[in-house]
């Protein structure tokens, strides 16, 4: 028998992911400063490009999850739809549109922690 | 609707505070303009948001429900909750950021360590010629940027001048790095912002901007030993060192080298004692040595209140002669 995957449908996990994608990127840029900054104390600019490397990895992935929210959500924007049945259908457009909610959401979080490192040049 | 008249009051008490010395709206500093600067874009473009929310709710809950509702509704949700906010709220990091940039990078003319106690400053200077340590006073040259190292000996503090710049605390084990420049002369006001133990509130600072010829004579004369005139007043010098003071306090010129205190080589040249507390004078001065603990609960120097008054008319007049 094959395992189900993590976002494969039906499961809730995929409304997991895009927190999660944030959550592992504040902890990386956090700690590439802090350490980086303890030993160098100067000049910031490679721990800064590790955090674009990261930042943009970060986007792709979350962009990813953010197309197969959107399949099943059934398009970017549905004005006037609601999710509201009990069915498997209803469940899978619902998570959907959860999950790509959350997708734009973590996307802006993403980019905010990285605008620091961006802009200051030493620690 | 009237306003209860201790609302006014607290008003007009808050409008006061804005043009002492403790006010971050004096504009004595650079690095206090550019917050200033900050400030006024931040509280008029916060005003402007909740007023369009409070419109928006009065005539929403006005309304009678319309067919086209629905859709306008929802354009609001989208570009007023999530779009604009987003924006707005990106566009604040960013000038934040500029900001503390901005702040963070001026290159320095002097290095001043900060290392706050219990609840006092030593305060030392660096100079070519070696350090120069004070106490509770710090001086600054006009129109030059000052580097301060901030550090703690015992919990975490918070060094704050409003008049002349940011807030940064002071933390053990760490040196945290602020700088000024101050652009009008004058006495300002700091204070300990991070609640520190008892006396936390009696932590304070004075902030003297001088001249940058002044400052150099000044630096100069608080480098030197004790006043000879102070030296020479046996009686007072010698129960300075016999009652103890000099365990913890050091008078360069004198056998006394106590770290535990400030230092008290140029008391009389500074303008208060007790960390700000009091203006220094001579009564002020003996109401410091017999009723220490009443002038500052919890304070860190033992009381001499049984101290004869001959004694202490001698030890008032050496510190007194201390300039
Ligand atoms: C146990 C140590 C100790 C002894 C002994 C002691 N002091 Fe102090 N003294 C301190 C400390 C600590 C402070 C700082 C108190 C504060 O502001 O919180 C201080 C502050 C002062 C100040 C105010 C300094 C300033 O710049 O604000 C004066 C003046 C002073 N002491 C005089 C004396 C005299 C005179 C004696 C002896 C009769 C004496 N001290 C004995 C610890 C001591
Ligand atoms: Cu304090």
């Amino acid at each position: 028998m094959r395992y189900p995957r993590i976002i494969d449908d039906g499961s809730v996990w995929i409304v997991i992911v895009p927190p999660l994608i944030w959550a592992l990127h504040f902890l990386a840029a956090y700690w590439i400063a802090a350490v980086w900054c303890a030993r160098e104390a100067g000049s910031l600019t490679p721990a800064a490009w590790s955090i674009i490397v990261l930042t943009i990895l970060a986007l792709v992935a979350i962009s990813l999850i953010g197309r197969v929210a959107a399949v099943r959500y059934g398009g970017f924007t549905r004005p006037g739809r609601e999710s509201a049945g009990d069915t498997q259908a209803d469940r899978r457009q619902f998570l959907g549109h959860v999950a790509l909610l959350l997708c734009v959401l973590n996307a802006a979080a993403v980019m905010m922690t990285a605008i620091p490192s961006v802009m200051f040049g030493r620690c | 609707m009237r306003m209860p008249k201790h609302i006014w009051l607290a008003l007009v008490g808050g409008l006061a505070g804005c043009d002492g010395r403790h006010s971050w709206l004096a504009g004595a500093g650079a690095e206090a303009r550019l917050i200033e600067d900050l400030f006024w874009p931040f509280l008029i473009g916060a005003v402007a948001i909740w007023t369009a929310v409070m419109v928006f709710a009065v005539i929403a809950f006005r309304r009678r429900p319309k067919g086209s509702d629905e859709r306008i509704g929802r354009a609001i949700i989208l570009w007023g909750g999530g779009v604009l906010p987003a924006v707005v709220v990106a566009a604040l990091l960013i000038t934040g950021l500029l900001t503390l940039r901005a702040m963070a990078s001026r290159p320095s003319a002097l290095t001043v360590h900060v290392d706050a106690e219990q609840w006092w400053w030593r305060v030392i200077y660096e100079t070519p010629d070696g350090k120069v340590f004070s106490a509770n006073e710090i001086r600054l040259p006009l129109g030059k940027t000052t580097l301060l190292m901030l550090t703690s000996d015992d919990v975490i503090h918070s060094f704050w001048a409003p008049a002349l710049g940011g807030k940064l605390d002071m933390i053990p084990g760490r040196t945290n790095r602020m700088t000024l420049t101050p652009v009008r002369t004058g006495r300002w006001g700091g204070l300990c912002a991070e609640f520190c133990g008892a006396a936390h509130a009696q932590m304070r600072f004075e902030v003297v901007v001088m001249e940058p010829d002044a400052f150099r004579d000044w630096l100069v004369a608080e480098s030197e030993p004790a006043a000879p005139s102070a030296l020479r007043m046996e009686r007072g010098l010698s129960l300075f060192l016999d009652e103890g003071c000099a365990a913890c306090h050091t008078v360069r010129g004198t056998q006394a080298n106590g770290r535990v205190g400030p230092d008290l080589t140029h008391l009389a040249a500074r303008g208060r004692i007790g960390a700000g507390l009091l203006a220094l004078s001579d009564a002020n001065l003996r109401r410091w040595i017999t009723h220490t603990t009443d002038v500052k609960p919890g304070v860190r120097m033992p009381s001499y209140p049984a101290m004869p008054p001959d004694d202490l008319d001698q030890i008032t007049q050496f510190l007194m002669a201390l300039e």
